[in-house]
Parts: structure tokens; C-alpha cells; sequence
């Protein structure tokens, strides 16, 4: 970067390196497997969380809080990640299924390092706009204690908000909220078990529906 | 091979966590008792950090006169004394860790407890993890966190039952 | 091993008999160097500060004792703890007189030794001794010459 800053004073604008790579196609972070410390998100996460409980009304208040600082860090992270994808390949997603194959499989992966565990369709016919990811322990909840007062809250809801930006940017507009759901039917087996659910606008249901009539 | 209770005190001598791990292993004794306890554990900790007989008190070892002040000072500054490290009675042993920051971890186990560094390192890093990680945790406040409590008792469970 | 000092409190927490053994580099400062004949600033608290320890020490093994009875029940006896520097011995007598030994931090356990002090020494030469009071208040009757030579020569040849 510095080199190219000294030398292209003469060409002002993105310089294209020969292999036509920018510094958007890869991490800054140079290591082997480009890993962040842990230690150091989870205290910065844990001042996120403390800020974001400062003048809160209540659980709801709190949650749209650390929902609302993962939006804007979503809709940078769709752009980044279809930049890096091979140039055949860098379309955004067209419909809700390759949306949400995106977001499990690329976005997981860059953000924490593995896919997110499952993907459900709402089985309740009442509600077809719904969308399950599921997430057996999520790395932000890695060492939050919620306490008993507040056992509605969970602090993924800063990853629903990184989600919920990924759909806008797509223009898939939806609302993603994040529940805790682990130490009931599955046992202890993972207590901080994660289900983010992305409720779509009825406008993407609709659009869906169109294409695929043309399609059929 | 038995750990019987962990207490941990913060930095001006209150308790801000206590559980017992084995029943049978310590007496029952109140939460104030537990209150008391810290705090005179606190106090007997500074004591004995002063007690050491080895320690070149200030101002005794007159340096030569060609020596820089103050430099032969620093090569001679013995290492800070530590307070009471083990302690041990006919039927517990009891290992205190200090940290840094003057929070101290208490360990009592049965007499023939073994390792026992290495466990109330263990308790240290879950203690830096899964307290001081947690945004809902106030410093020097008593430690009320469901993850800390599962992986202390696992770990300890464990300890136990080997 | 090296043994740094020795303690003894009587039934009324007073301390009675107490003895260093700290080789004189590390307890007091060498001799003056400088001619110019100042008396050493700490000749005189040198005693004081050997009191302040006494009290410190028993302040120190009483509470000790009391947390380790109150958590290990009425049968339990504190037997030692251990800094990073020194080793801090306990032994109580049925009469409520407590032997206190410092050492170095390797020592093994010195409760014998203390027991051996106290039936050899304390027993033969204190108790048995028809000149020596009941009450040994400030050290009286302890510090005769059979008990110390013994109990000097009992250390030296542990050490």
C-alpha cells in the first residue's frame, strides 16, 4: 500500500496490481487462516453491549440497539463478500433460498470461521415469510452471562442486525430478531443454541412468487 | 483426590464468589461467616507478606560510595514478597493465588490433593473468560454468571471423580 | 534447611521466649563501613521491630487457627502455611501454649520438632525447673541457660 501510494501520484484513483488483485480481495490481516484474536472481540463486544444497555427502556430497547450497530457492518459485508467471490460468480443472490445458502455458507465463514449449523423453513403454513438459521453456539454469546433478570435477551442480536443488513443490501428487506433456545428440547447439549429468524416483507414473498411462475 | 470449595476475594477483601464443590469436605458455615472469613483472610494475607524474615529491610544495606545512588538499589531490590501462598491443617489444604490485580482465588482441597497450581490456573483463565468477558458483570461486584458456574463445576466434577 | 526464627506464646497470647537464627547479612545491617562513628539508625528499633513481629506473627496464627477450626470443625489444627519466601510452623499445646518456627520454604513439616521442643525442652527445663515461676510474664523463667543451650544446639543440629 505504501509502495503504490509513493509511486502513483501520477495515476490518482484505485491502482490495479498486475493480477488484477485489490485490497478488497483479501483480508488485511495476512496470517495463514487471517483470525482475529478472540480475547479481544469479546471485550470489545462486551463494551458494545455496555454502551448499547446505557439508556435502554427495556430488553426490546436493547435489542434494537446491538441490532442497529450490526445493519451498516451487513450491507458493507455483502459488498465485500461478492467482490472476492470468482468473477463468474459475483452476482448477489436472486432469490430467498440462495440469499440464505449466502449468508449460512460466506457470511459464517468469514465471520466466524465455520457455517452456521442449520437452515429451516417456518413449518407453520400461517407464516411462509419465515426463516430459520440456527446457530448451536454463537461466538459472540462465547462468555455472556445473561442474567436471570433478563433471560428474554440475547446478545446475537448484533449478528441478526449483520444478517438483517445482508437481506436490505440484497434487497430482500426483511426483520431478523435473535432467540435462545438451547436447554429446552435438546437438552443441555447446547445451551447457548440460537435461532435467528428473518421474517421477510410481504413485497419479497410476492416478487418470489413471480419468478417463479415465469420460471415454471 | 477431593476440591472441597472455591472462594474468591476481591481486591479490598469482600467476597464476590463462594461455592462448595463436596459436601462433608469443609463444615456449613453461614454466607456472613463466608463474609467474615474473606475479609480476615484479606488482612492475615497483607501480615504475612510483611512477616518475611528474609527481607533486607529499606535502608540496611548502605551502598559503597563509588556506586550510583539508586543503581545499586535496583540490582539489589529482592523480588516483592508474597503473602500466604498454602496453607495447611490436619484435615484441608487450602492454596491461595493472587493475581496482579490483588483478586485472590482460594482453593480448599482434601490434604493429598495434588496440582493443585495447575487447577487454580484453570480457575483464573475461566475467571478471565467467563466473568471478566461478560458485559453484564460489574468489576468488584459478586459474580452472578450462569457460564462461569457450568464450566467451573464441569471442570471441578471432573477433578473429583478421577 | 534453614530455620530464620522461633516463637513462643503463652495461654495470655503474650510472647515469652522468641529467638532468630537469620544469619546476620540478612537480619540486621553489616557493620558501618564509614568512620565516621554515627551510631546505626536501627540499633535501637531493632528490638522494637522484633516485638511488632511477635505481635504480628500471633495475630497472624490465631486467626488462622480460629478460620481453620471454624471450616475444618472443632478436631482440626492448623499446622502451617507457606509464602513465597518462608514457611510458618504451628504447634499447640493441650495448655493453650503455641510453639511458632519460621523457616526456609523447603523444609518438610516441622510439627515434630516443635512437639520435640516442647516435651524435651519445655517439659525438662521450664516446667520442671523448680526456680522457674507458673506464669512466665515477659519471658521470665524461660530464658534460663539449660533451655536456651539446649534448644540452640537442638536448631543448630537440624540445620
Amino acid at each position: 500500500m505504501g509502495a503504490s501510494g509513493k509511486t502513483g501520484s501520477k495515476e490518482p484513483g484505485l491502482r490495479y496490481p498486475a493480477n488484477g488483485k485489490t485490497i478488497f480481495h483479501r483480508p488485511l490481516n495476512r496470517s495463514k487462516t487471517s483470525e482475529l484474536s478472540q480475547a479481544s472481540f469479546a471485550y470489545l463486544f462486551s463494551e458494545m453491549v455496555s454502551y448499547a444497555q446505557k439508556r435502554v427502556t427495556g430488553i426490546q430497547d436493547l435489542e434494537k440497539r446491538l441490532n442497529l450497530q450490526g445493519h451498516p457492518i451487513g450491507l458493507k459485508l455483502l459488498d465485500l463478500l461478492l467482490i472476492r467471490e470468482p468473477v463468474r460468480s459475483q452476482a448477489r443472490p436472486l432469490n430467498i433460498i440462495a440469499l440464505l445458502h449466502f449468508i449460512k455458507g460466506n457470511l459464517w465463514t468469514h465471520l466466524f470461521g465455520r457455517q452456521a449449523d442449520r437452515l429451516e423453513k417456518s413449518s407453520n403454513p400461517e407464516t411462509p415469510d419465515e426463516y430459520m438459521i440456527i446457530d448451536n453456539e454463537p461466538l459472540v454469546n462465547a462468555y455472556v452471562s445473561v442474567p436471570k433478570e433478563m433471560s428474554q435477551l440475547n446478545c446475537a442480536a448484533f449478528v441478526a442486525g449483520i444478517v438483517e443488513g445482508v437481506c436490505d443490501g440484497a434487497a430482500f428487506p426483511a426483520r431478523v430478531t435473535a432467540h435462545t433456545v438451547g436447554g429446552k428440547e435438546e437438552g443441555e447439549m447446547w445451551p447457548g443454541k440460537t435461532v435467528f429468524l428473518v421474517k421477510f416483507q410481504p413485497e419479497v414473498l410476492e416478487r418470489e412468487a413471480l419468478i417463479g411462475d415465469r420460471k415454471s | 483426590m477431593t476440591v472441597f470449595a472455591l472462594i474468591i476475594i476481591n481486591k479490598a477483601g469482600g467476597l464476590i464468589y463462594n461455592r462448595t464443590f463436596h459436601e462433608g469436605g469443609l463444615n456449613k458455615i453461614s454466607t456472613n461467616d463466608y463474609l467474615v472469613l474473606a475479609g480476615t483472610f484479606h488482612g492475615v494475607h497483607a501480615i504475612t507478606t510483611r512477616l518475611n524474615p528474609v527481607k533486607n529491610a529499606p535502608g540496611d544495606r548502605t551502598s559503597t560510595p563509588s556506586s550510583v545512588p539508586g543503581a545499586a538499589n535496583i540490582v539489589n531490590r529482592p523480588e516483592p514478597s508474597s503473602g500466604l501462598e498454602v496453607l495447611e491443617s490436619e484435615n484441608f489444604r487450602l492454596q491461595c493465588f493472587n493475581t496482579m490485580t490483588g483478586t485472590k482465588f482460594l482453593l480448599f482441597t482434601d490434604t493429598t490433593q495434588a496440582n493443585v497450581d495447575v487447577t487454580i490456573r484453570r480457575v483464573y483463565e475461566m475467571y478471565s473468560d467467563y466473568v471478566m468477558k461478560n458485559p453484564f458483570y460489574q468489576l468488584e461486584m459478586p459474580i452472578r454468571c450462569d457460564m462461569f458456574d457450568r464450566k467451573l463445576l464441569s471442570y471441578i466434577r471432573e477433578i473429583n471423580n478421577r | 534447611m534453614v530455620i530464620y526464627s522461633f516463637y513462643i506464646f503463652d495461654r495470655h497470647t503474650e510472647c515469652i521466649y522468641s529467638k532468630s537464627w537469620l544469619p546476620p547479612s540478612l537480619s540486621e545491617a553489616p557493620p558501618n563501613p564509614t568512620p565516621d562513628g554515627h551510631p546505626r539508625p536501627d540499633r535501637r528499633s531493632k528490638a522494637a521491630r522484633a516485638g511488632d513481629d511477635a505481635k504480628l506473627i500471633f495475630g497472624t496464627v490465631f486467626s488462622l487457627r480460629n478460620m481453620v477450626r471454624k471450616l475444618g470443625g472443632d478436631d482440626d489444627a492448623f499446622i502451617s502455611y507457606r509464602t513465597g519466601q518462608y514457611k510458618l510452623h504451628y504447634y499447640e499445646t493441650v495448655s493453650n501454649l503455641r510453639f511458632v518456627m519460621l523457616t526456609d520454604t523447603a523444609s518438610p513439616s516441622m510439627r515434630n520438632v516443635l512437639h520435640q521442643i516442647y516435651i524435651n525442652l519445655w517439659v525438662e527445663y521450664v516446667v520442671k525447673n523448680p526456680l522457674s515461676p507458673v506464669e512466665h510474664k515477659g519471658g521470665e523463667g524461660v530464658k534460663n541457660e539449660l533451655f536456651e543451650l539446649g534448644l540452640d544446639q537442638f536448631i543448630r543440629g537440624l540445620m
